[in-house]
């Protein structure tokens, strides 16, 4: 599974976050399981 | 971590996307890393620890705001209108600073290298706007600012014919913050370099903009001049999105009906906070602009719910929180948040707390009505009086382009409450006429017994009424 620049996965163990800055190949784990992708919060733009 | 990976980012994912400028003669995010990254070389090795902006919006701003980063120094963008001397004291008080000048701008510089991971110094300091005291430059941290766009924009979540229309000045946090989250989003940043609402309706059409901010009297222009000019339309427009002040009810009436397909988006938000905290947007317009709900209608003068990261809560003067429906003072907390100064106290609790100084209250749903700043408010033989009131009252007169409702100090009274109002252009009323007006909407109690005409009100450079002067001149003209 490929990182997608500017997704954002979570542990589903420990709520820890990742933002991908660099994308890649390989896949994230934490707590010996894979991250999960984020979805995005649909939030208006305001500025 | 350092604001400069928003435009790492956006470089590396959308490069040749243009970040600023027209479609046609732009320049794109690989450009704005470059010339970001030839601002950072001009500074390395000195001893610089600003890098100021003395110029209107334009691409020296995002650059600038990035190189800084870049460089680990911070960015300080100032108000271009005030005179020479004024500028030099505002540098001395942020030195060593540097300005930084369009010729340092190189987009086919080589490719900048890495920026400081930590770096010591915080990323933006910026003047607040002071319309009741001097301004103070507030302190934006690396980290609060990456809180605020990460908390509320996805990163490349604009479509590719998204442009929005940068008309706030720099120097106003709504101004920085548009940098940040449209560099985040890839949403093309159209500057607008100084603001008439004619201008801003052509370049909105000419550039086939799709989002805009504007400060609540750039709204009340921009109304005025498509009342009188029918034809100037923005068909492209998806979102206004309006804040910085209190925006008058009469006023976002009218620009519900002149944009009926633009969602609104009401934006509440302080330089101390690194911009928005609340927002409602335009699902809550809509509902409360249809709803024969009282309660939800009202909404439609809140600003909205926190965004994520953020708390908001109304305390009483001895700090105690208050229920839903009492007004008090708000207070914020968040990631997001700073309160520091330079060379001055904090103005956040030890529990994290920002005081706004805001007066306010919350609904039974989380919905956040500002009355105004805490300061404004006017007590008249123990009756407090909310200015905002009055002004609603009185911008729904006909003749009345703005109005600016103060308390002047009175033996008997305490406070008795006086306005300045301007009219518009060819408009005439008489004082007595505006006073009959405002008793017959909202009583005796809150009518002016002073109404002073003018051509203008005075007001801040990022378009806020400047009270202090109000109240300064209807004091001298009591007198006379």
């Amino acid at each position: 599974m490929a990182n997608l620049l500017g997704k954002r996965y979570t542990c589903p163990v420990c709520e820890a976050t990742v933002l991908v800055t660099k994308p890649g190949d390989g896949e994230l784990s934490c707590h010996g399981q894979p991250m999960e992708v984020l979805q995005a919060k649909p939030l208006p733009s305001s500025d | 971590m350092n604001v400069g990976m928003l435009l790492d980012m956006a470089a590396d994912g959308y490069e040749s996307r243009v970040a600023i400028g027209s479609l046609a003669d732009g320049v794109s995010y690989d450009g704005l890393r470059r010339a970001a990254g030839a601002i950072a070389a001009r500074v390395a090795g000195s001893d610089a620890a600003t890098i100021a902006v003395t110029e209107p919006n334009g691409a020296i701003v995002p650059a600038t705001l990035f190189g800084a980063a870049w460089s680990g120094t911070s960015y300080a963008p100032l108000n271009y209108r005030l005179p020479e001397p004024a500028l030099a004291e505002l540098l001395v008080r942020l030195a060593p600073a540097v300005v930084a000048r369009a010729d340092w701008l190189d987009p086919s510089a080589p490719l900048p290298a890495g920026f400081p991971d930590e770096p010591e110094r915080p990323a933006v300091l910026l003047f607040t706007s002071g319309t009741s005291a001097e301004p103070k430059a507030a302190v934006l941290g690396h980290d609060q600012l990456l809180a605020y766009i990460f908390n509320t924009v996805e990163f490349a979540s604009a479509e590719a014919d998204e442009a929005v229309l940068l008309a706030v000045p720099p120097f106003h946090i709504a101004g920085v913050a548009a940098v940040l989250s449209s560099t985040y989003a890839g949403r093309r940043i159209v500057p607008l370099p100084r603001f008439t609402a004619e201008e801003w309706l052509e370049v909105a059409r000419a550039e086939r903009v799709t989002h805009a901010f504007v400060v609540p009297t750039m709204l009340a222009r921009i109304v005025q001049a498509m009342e009188e000019h029918p034809d100037a339309r923005v068909p492209t427009l998806l979102h206004l999105a309006y804040g910085g002040a209190r925006t008058p009810a009469p006023v976002l009436e009218r620009a519900l009906h002149l944009f009926p397909d633009a969602g609104f988006v009401n934006a509440y938000g302080l330089t101390e906070t690194s911009s928005t905290v609340c927002v409602l947007g335009p699902d809550d317009h809509r509902a409360a602009h249809e709803s024969d709900d009282p309660a939800v209608r009202a909404r439609l003068s809140s600003v909205g719910r926190a965004v994520p990261g953020i708390e908001v809560r109304v305390v009483d003067p001895e700090g105690r929180e208050l229920g839903p429906g009492v007004s008090g003072e708000i207070r914020i907390r968040g990631a997001q948040v700073s309160g520091a100064y330079v060379g001055q106290g904090s103005r956040v609790d030890t529990e994290g707390w920002l005081v706004t100084g805001d007066r306010g209250f919350t609904d039974t749903d989380g919905y956040v009505f500002v009355e105004g700043r805490g300061d404004d408010t006017i007590i008249r033989g123990g009756e407090n009086i909310a200015p905002a009131e009055i002004e609603d009252a009185l911008l729904r007169h006909p003749a009345v382009s703005a109005a600016a409702v103060v308390g002047l100090p009175d033996e008997e009274w305490g406070e008795r409450v006086a306005v300045m109002v301007a009219l518009r252009p060819g408009s005439t009323a008489a004082p007595d006429e505006l006073r009959a007006w405002v008793h017959e909407r909202v009583g005796s109690l809150k009518t002016p017994e002073l109404v002073a005409i003018r051509d203008e009100l005075p007001h801040t450079p990022t378009g806020k009424i400047l009270r202090r002067q109000v109240r300064a001149e209807l004091a001298e003209e009591r007198e006379r």
